[in-house]
């Protein structure tokens, strides 16, 4: 299945970047837009003659504080979601525990949830408990999305952990939690990136949370931010569209950055070494 | 397996408790959060749904009205689609601003749920406003909400088009449908108008029921299926796009300004970009009548200006002095100007008139106008949903426009 | 109730476990500890929602309520009401069309280009990469773009599909079309997330199965079909599972591209219980069709797994 022979390697560059050239047309559209500042998003020409960053400075000037909060409610998020899904995920994958499938298909009920049916109970919860328009009461809201995903990919790699691997530490005096730090982690490691990068896209990506948690400009996720030049009028939809391209490159290098850990795949490599 | 299948209810049992619990805790929300003002030193939270574009022009007036007032003013804009449900959130946690930006059809609503302060407490009567906005922002006899700056809907037309085609401006439903026939090119619509499925396509068609004796208590009656059959016509003619169902008020000044349409209906917040246009040459009439010599009667729109209940009397009583220094006419005419609204006030409607030609006609416009919740109060939201669901079925061919108000009610 | 998963993960004997410090209990004790935040996290956060969801479905809950608290009981009387509007044939059968719709085209154009990409050739690692780009856009940002490449007159869709003589198709606008078109972008931006799982599935099966099947004449589809098929039947089964709940639930791709019309012609349960809470303020309503969309969810994944769990057992 992997050819290799260079004669076969070349046009399946070319049908990749054919592949691609059709699947972000759209992506391409919006850059183009973007860069052209007039108003007139129907009647775009297909090519930017005329660059025009006007969009862009905009967007750079008004948003940048929130792409920080962004950043930020994402990466807490992804520490969240590890923090309590990894450990959770070894459970259900390796211990006799009463209950667990109870509870693996609460997980999946869990994600059969519209957003908004949760994000207006969180409303009345968060304002007693003085969470709204705040970071951490964003990361607690965006690991709904995440959580119940990161334990079910990291228990199906967890799954084929052999129990030959703990045990020899049990053996020697370590405790669960020492095992599980220092034996199944470090083995897990792809699984665990795997899980962190759909944290970080889904928190990233979240705009009910960021809509319905906070009330000022104080926290203000991208996704909402976007909004500012929505309402209304549309004068022009340069900014917008350069919020967007603009809001998607924090994703863009991560992905980039883990993209090595994903080729290894989020359920194999201990099974291989 | 029965051991299992025990203990598994019982962890049923001890998550639904441990919900049910949490829901009932969280669910008896505090006492109100009264914040102790200090004297003097009031701070005014505001909330508004302007756009990035809009909000400067506001901004001008708060300052302006918080310094007369004594008052520090922070402001919030929140996407207007949102903000009912924003609205309602606060209303339970009793954490609603001192100032609150709501649109005019939503005033009753919020009123009749006890979460607003009659204005009449702060010395707000309405006066010099015409009745229609009266209307709007009253619930059961007492005024709750009231709108500085107001609009409608007009007839807005490309004057060269017109002129090249040797037409003349239609002021009934007759001359308005040969008239958008006769400027139907290759590349143009004589006519567009908004028929989304949203409270938009609903607000576009208010002129046409309302002008032909329709009313929204009785919406299967003959002269609303004529309104909805005479739209149906044109689209049939080829004379308005058929994607009208799709288009937002937005599309529509869009693809009137792009040349794609020859008239429009609109309103007047369109201005700023219609007039920056290059080489856009336009005006503005009433929509046409079904038969001359009858009355246009426009929707009435506009963001009102109301103060909730929030407990703190000293507050709600500087909120509702800012409020009402918000309708002083000098600030009515800075808003009006800067958006392209028309001063709901006459004496500042009559200003406005004399100094832009553009918005003159909308200030004639406006004074006929008819608030949407004027006869149905609270029921109002159920029969917007009706009216633009019987226009996209009968649009789309689906029914026929008196069919499609039957199936719209079901 | 064993799983089958347990049971393919050969849980140690007794015998050569070594003795737990401070006895069993203790031991049960510290392994619960590792599942506990997630307890308590699901419960708080998704519990109480669901709870809260399911009794103001059965309440009569409007503005008045959100000011007041009072929600009068009303039994299944919203229940009625939404099942038998004029409507509500048609939302059922948009929602199973349009989730049926997405899930066959983004898996299936998902696994070829997971098929296609696990080759390496020149650039593969960043085309791979660059194919999740629809998945990090605003969706706001996304549905505006594509509103206007389905744009029937100016749309460049069209005017592509001119040069090859087909004539401007309405997508948006067209009760017909509408759902295809809203179908589309869904696959659009569905791809990226299977694309992720299943390459992940791919790169799990060693190269080993299919030198070994190669020497018994196994390739090309054959190869897919013995080797390759049945390796990815676990990351098949979450990525169609999760693939329905997720798509069940889009809400604010419809909002984007058609608002639920052109005459409820892209209304779906999830569209039809937001305009009910937030256009027409009957919350208990729009909370009943929420719950029967979770309800439709639930009987899927529930038969999906029992048919699945039988056919692994065979």
């Amino acid at each position: 299945m992997n050819s290799t022979s260079p004669r076969r390697t070349v046009p399946m560059t070319v049908l990749g970047v054919v592949i691609l050239a059709f699947m972000l047309f759209p992506v391409y559209w919006m850059v183009n837009v973007s860069l052209q500042g007039g108003g007139m998003a129907a009647s775009s020409d297909i090519f930017p003659f005329n660059p025009d960053f006007s969009g862009y400075e905009k967007a750079l000037s008004q948003q940048t504080g929130n792409l920080l909060t962004s950043i930020l409610v994402s990466l807490g998020t992804v520490v969240l979601t590890l923090a309590i899904a990894a450990p959770a995920a070894y459970a259900l994958a390796q211990f006799r525990l009463p209950g667990k499938g109870v509870f693996q298909f609460a997980l999946l009920i869990a994600q059969m949830i519209p957003g908004i049916v949760i994000a207006n109970s969180l409303y009345t919860m968060f304002n007693e408990l003085g969470l709204l328009n705040s970071i951490p009461g964003l990361i607690l809201a965006d690991a709904t999305h995440a959580i119940p995903f990161a334990i079910l990919i990291m228990q199906a790699f967890m799954i084929s952990l052999p129990p030959s691997l703990v045990e020899a530490a049990r053996v020697d005096g370590a405790g669960h939690f020492r095992a599980f730090w220092s034996i199944v982690l470090p083995v897990s490691r792809n699984s665990l990136i795997t899980a962190a990068l759909f944290s970080f896209l889904f928190a990233w990506s979240d705009f009910i949370f960021a809509l319905t948690l906070t009330s000022s400009d104080v926290v203000k996720p991208i996704t909402l931010g976007i909004y500012d030049y929505l309402e209304g009028n549309v004068q022009s939809w340069a900014p917008v569209l350069a919020t967007a391209v603009i809001s998607s490159l924090p994703a863009i290098v991560l992905l980039v950055v883990a993209q090595k850990y994903i080729a290894a795949g989020a359920l194999g490599g201990a099974v291989k070494s | 397996m029965n051991r299992n299948a025990a203990k598994r209810s019982t962890l049923i049992t001890t998550g639904a408790l441990a919900s049910l619990s949490l829901a009932l805790l969280t669910g008896c929300s505090a006492g109100g959060a009264s914040s102790s003002s200090e004297d003097g030193d009031i701070t005014l939270t505001l909330t508004d749904t302007l756009s990035e574009t809009s909000a400067p022009v506001y901004q001008e007036v708060y300052d302006a009205c918080a310094a007369e007032v004594g008052v520090t003013v922070e402001a919030t804009h929140v996407a207007g689609s949102a903000l009912i449900a924003k609205v309602l959130q606060q209303a339970s946690s009793r954490t609603l601003p001192d100032v609150l930006m709501l649109d005019n059809p939503d005033v009753q609503q919020i009123a009749a749920s006890g979460a607003l302060s009659p204005l009449s407490d702060y010395g707000i009567t309405g006066e010099g406003f015409p009745q229609g906005i009266i209307d709007a922002g009253s619930y059961e006899g007492d005024l709750y909400g009231i709108a500085p700056v107001v609009n409608s809907l007009g007839l807005i037309y490309n004057v060269d088009a017109l002129a090249e085609a040797g037409v003349e401006v239609p002021e009934t439903w007759d001359e308005l449908r040969a008239a958008a026939a006769a400027l139907t090119t290759d590349g143009r619509y004589g006519l567009a108008l908004s028929a989304a499925n949203s409270f938009e396509g609903t607000w576009q068609f208010l002129p046409f029921m309302w002008s032909n004796g329709g009313n929204e208590d009785d919406l299967t009656s003959p002269e609303v299926a004529e309104a909805l059959a005479f739209l149906n016509d044109m689209v049939q003619d080829g004379s308005v796009s058929s994607s009208v169902v799709g288009w937002s008020q937005n599309d529509v000044n869009d693809q009137f300004i792009a040349g794609n349409a020859a008239m429009m209906v609109n309103g007047p917040w369109n201005l700023p970009k219609l007039t920056a246009a290059e080489g856009l040459n336009f005006d503005v009439v009433q929509i046409p009548v079904p038969t001359a010599g009858d009355t246009s009667i426009a929707p009435l729109g506009g963001e009102t200006f109301t103060v909730p209940q929030t407990g703190d009397e000293a507050k709600m009583q500087a909120a509702g002095e800012f409020v009402k220094c918000l309708t002083e006419d000098e600030h009515q005419i800075t808003m009006a100007n800067g958006r392209g609204a028309v001063p709901a006030g006459e004496s500042a409607g009559e200003t406005i008139a004399a100094d832009n030609a553009l918005l003159a006609p909308f200030v004639g416009i406006v004074a006929d106008a008819r608030a949407r919740t004027a006869i149905l109060g609270e029921e109002w939201p159920e029969a917007a949903t009706q009216i633009y669901t019987a226009e996209q079925l009968a649009l789309t061919g689906r029914a026929t426009p008196a069919e499609a108000f039957e199936q719209a009610a079901g | 109730m064993s799983t089958v998963l347990e049971a393919r993960t050969g849980s140690p004997v007794r015998a050569s476990r070594p003795r737990p410090r401070g006895g069993v209990r203790r031991e049960t004790f510290a392994q619960w500890l590792f599942l506990a935040p997630a307890i308590v996290y699901v419960v708080v956060f998704f519990g109480y929602p669901v709870v809260k969801n399911l009794v103001m479905s059965f309440q009569e809950y409007t503005t008045k309520t959100f000011f007041t608290g009072e929600a009068p009981w009303v039994g299944l009387a919203n229940y009625v009401e939404v099942v038998q509007s004029t409507f509500f044939g048609i939302t059922v059968g948009n929602t199973l069309m349009f989730t049926l719709g997405s899930i066959v085209g983004q898996f299936v154009i998902g696994l070829l280009f997971a098929l296609f990409f696990r080759k390496r050739f020149p650039l593969s690692g960043m085309l791979r990469s660059l194919l999740l780009l629809p998945w990090l856009l605003p969706v706001i940002a996304s549905t505006s773009v594509w509103k206007w490449i389905l744009d029937q007159d100016g749309g460049v869709l069209n005017q592509a599909l001119g040069l090859v003589g087909i004539g401007p198709v309405p997508w948006l606008t067209s009760p017909d079309v509408a759902l295809i078109a809203v179908v589309l972008v869904n696959v659009w931006l569905g791809i990226p997330f299977n694309v992720a799982l299943l390459y992940g599935g791919l790169q799990n099966i060693p190269d080993e199965l299919y030198e070994a099947g190669a020497l018994d004449g196994a390739t090309g589809w054959k190869a897919f079909w013995h080797i390759t098929w049945p390796s990815l039947r676990p990351v098949v089964t979450v990525t169609l599972v999760l693939g329905v709940i997720y798509t069940l639930k889009v809400l604010d791709i419809i909002l984007g591209l058609t608002g639920g019309g052109p005459a409820n012609s892209t209304q779906t349960l999830a569209t039809d219980s937001y305009f009910r809470s937030f256009r027409e303020f009957d919350f208990g309503a729009g909370a009943a069709v929420s719950n029967i969309l979770i309800l439709f969810s639930l009987v899927f994944a529930v038969i999906y797994l029992r048919v699945n769990r039988k056919q692994v057992d065979e």
